[in-house]
């Protein structure tokens, strides 16, 4: 193949990497083959090519769509997003604003004094308040949590499989052990060997509002997730404000706070205001109609309130409901003495919600630990 | 069959009586030629399964198609043991004694369709289908298999089919993201729907006999269905039984009412039918009667 072709691939390989796609030496070996058993002057085929080996997920697609037109035809296109969108700008707080939360923290200071530890203040601040620090202490406070929590039966809802494993007193009978046994004694089976189904953790789909001030709850619900189940393994998240969007590969192995800050940026319109029903829907849509939802547990967390009509939002949780094995709900404001469901999203989607927890500090999300290893269908709080 | 060229595939395939857009040709033929598994997604009902199902026709090869569950073990993938066999051997054998490599010798193995697709003499199309719902556990094993295409049963030994590798198909319909490394052991082809000529294509073809206003006007009313919001926009499957339900009927072309009566053949949701009715469904109708 001609060596200008190999660069020019090989080149196009890194532009698809540094936008964030996964694209290896092997895929480009893939491609290279590829092109070398094709009529390389047939544009359509070379796309092809290029995309079956290089892509391998249906998400990149229209990135490597953008990659080919503006690479090899050179037409012009819109910056190629992804990489650009995880650059982090934080909003650090104005001077006036951390002046009046410390003068908050004095009259919590005075608590302190009547016995509270400066870990147990925080475990009870709300995670709005939280400075830079602070949410750092926090989240080593989490992964302590998570540690300190038995492992041996890990506190994760379970349920049956169909898998079997040897269990000596388990109710299927381990044949192959069995005829290995029955060899010393002619065929007659005197020692008895049993398979039993083992239990694996249930599955756990977090749809997280990250519209406006409830970014800094979803933030925290996420990190503390991910801490309790240790490898994210079984969770998919995703974040929605007047959109949704998947994070479950991007919060895999990636720093979970930046992907979150990303996910918020492509998802909430500045225009403001949440599309609750909109968003649930799209997620039945997509995801639930491919049955990501069967026998989930589902958490949402938002402040239910919705900019259009909440009626979408009861239907959507309905279908939702049907779906998943049990549904929570957590809303931050909730925390507060005088909560009333009163928005409208919020009322049209209690009936189908089993639990309605609070989540705003870590003391709540201790709560919400344990009800994730506990929880039973249809037992709305 | 050797397969020379893309166009060749196609041809191939529409012999067949499967008619690929170039993407999918492409994909067959690329996986043919690099000896890759291909990775198959896409919407229900675009014809993933059916595309491996063409391909063992135009090799000529015999399809092996293991469908996966959850709990899906070695026991049901890979191989067995036949014990009622081996009991009976134990038994027959009386005071004589019998040793454990005649216990566990090829005869009393039970193959189950990985194991026949590797040790099989001829060339096999290997369909793996919906590999989301296996668990990971499995797709971990999987990964072996496909990285060296042996399988090593421990009473038995390494059985490895390196010299004639079958033609191996995945599809997933994306319940959960596969590990990176057995993506990165595939080529991957997304299915979209099918523009409308081709729709209308491939109704004549698997609906013999039909009326070409009848297939056209049905091929589009169904594309006016997918840009709907529904919850589960039909596939070329649903296109291709309902045109065959209204052919049966004897009819020529679309009307209100007869749409009104079969569109639960289109459209599988309650809520979905809900959606279309009435003055949407008159003005489905008039559109997708109306001439290009």
């Amino acid at each position: 193949m001609a060596e200008a072709l190999v660069r020019h691939v090989v080149t196009f390989g890194r532009v698809l990497r540094e936008a964030g796609m996964e694209v290896g030496p092997g895929r480009l070996a893939d491609a290279l083959a590829g092109l070398d058993l094709i009529d390389i002057t047939r544009q359509e085929d070379v796309y092809w090519v290029l995309r079956q080996s290089l892509v391998s997920r249906q998400e990149d697609l229209e990135l490597f769509d953008r990659a080919f037109r503006a690479w090899f035809l050179r037409a012009p296109t819109a910056p190629l997003a992804r990489r650009d969108e995880l650059q982090v700008v934080r909003l650090e707080r104005k001077a006036g604003e951390r002046k009046g939360r410390e003068a908050a923290t004095g009259e919590e200071g005075e608590e302190a004094a009547l016995g509270w530890s400066p870990d147990e203040l925080l475990r009870h601040k709300d995670f709005a308040e939280l400075d830079r620090e602070e949410l750092e202490q926090v989240t080593k406070l989490m992964a302590e949590m998570a540690r300190r929590r038995p492992t041996r039966r890990s506190r994760r809802l379970r349920r049956r499989s169909r898998r079997l494993r040897r269990h000596h007193r388990g109710r299927e009978l381990d044949m192959r052990r069995l005829m290995r046994a029955s060899l010393a004694t002619g065929g007659d089976a005197v020692e008895r060997a049993f398979r039993q189904r083992v239990h694996v953790p249930r599955k756990l789909v977090v749809i997280c509002d990250v519209s406006g001030s409830m970014e800094a709850y979803s933030r925290a619900l996420v990190l503390f997730l991910h801490a309790l189940v240790r490898s994210g393994r079984g969770v998919e998240t995703f974040a929605f404000g007047t959109r949704l969007t998947r994070l479950t590969s991007e919060l895999r192995g990636r720093d979970p706070e930046q992907a979150l800050q990303a996910a918020a940026r492509r998802v909430v319109d500045w225009s403001g205001g949440t599309r609750i029903g909109a968003s649930l829907k799209a997620f039945n849509d997509e995801w639930g109609r491919r049955a990501l939802t069967r026998g989930a547990v589902v958490l949402i967390v938002s402040d239910g309130w919705e900019r259009e009509d909440a009626t979408l939002v009861g239907r959507e949780m309905a279908r939702l409901a049907r779906q998943a094995y049990a549904v929570i709900w957590v809303n931050p404001l909730k925390g507060h003495p005088d909560y009333q469901p009163l928005a409208g999203g919020m009322r049209a989607a209690l009936p189908y919600v089993d639990r309605f927890l609070a989540g705003h500090n870590l003391v709540s999300l201790e709560e919400l630990a344990e009800v994730l290893s506990g929880i039973e269908r249809r037992h709305a709080a | 069959m050797e397969i020379g060229s893309i166009d060749a595939m196609e041809r191939a395939l529409r012999e067949a009586g499967y008619l690929p857009d170039r993407g999918l040709a492409t994909a067959l033929f690329l996986s043919l030629k690099l000896e890759k598994p291909l990775l198959l997604e896409g919407e229900a009902g675009v014809g993933k399964t059916e595309a491996a199902k063409a391909l063992a026709r135009v090799l000529g090869a015999r399809l092996i198609r293991l469908q996966c569950y959850e709990g899906l073990d070695v026991a049901h993938a890979v191989y067995e043991w036949n014990y009622s066999r081996q009991l009976l051997h134990i038994r027959a054998a009386q005071e004589g004694t019998v040793s454990e490599e005649e216990l566990f010798g090829p005869e009393f193995l039970i193959r189950r369709p990985l194991l026949e697709a590797i040790e099989s003499p001829d060339r096999v199309v290997l369909l793996i289908d919906e590999i989301d719902r296996a668990d990971e556990e499995f797709e971990a094993f999987l990964l072996e298999v496909l990285s060296d295409f042996q399988i090593t049963i421990p009473e038995i030994g390494t059985i490895s089919a390196a010299d004639r590798k079958p033609a191996v198909i995945l599809t997933s319909n994306r319940t959960r993201e596969l590990h990176d490394a057995l993506k990165r052991r595939c080529l991957y082809h997304w299915i979209g729907h099918p523009t409308l000529e081709r729709e209308v294509e491939i109704v004549k073809l698997k609906v013999p006999g039909v009326p070409e206003r009848l297939a056209e006007q049905a091929a589009r009313f169904v594309q006016r269905l997918r840009r709907l919001e529904l919850a589960k926009p039909p596939g070329v499957a649903e296109t291709i039984d309902w045109t065959q339900a209204l052919a049966a009927l004897g009819r020529q072309e679309l009307d209100a009412e007869i749409v009104e009566q079969t569109l639960g053949s289109v459209l599988k949701y309650h809520e979905d039918l809900l959606a279309v009715r009435d003055e949407t469904l008159l003005e489905l109708v008039e559109e997708a009667r109306a001439a290009r």
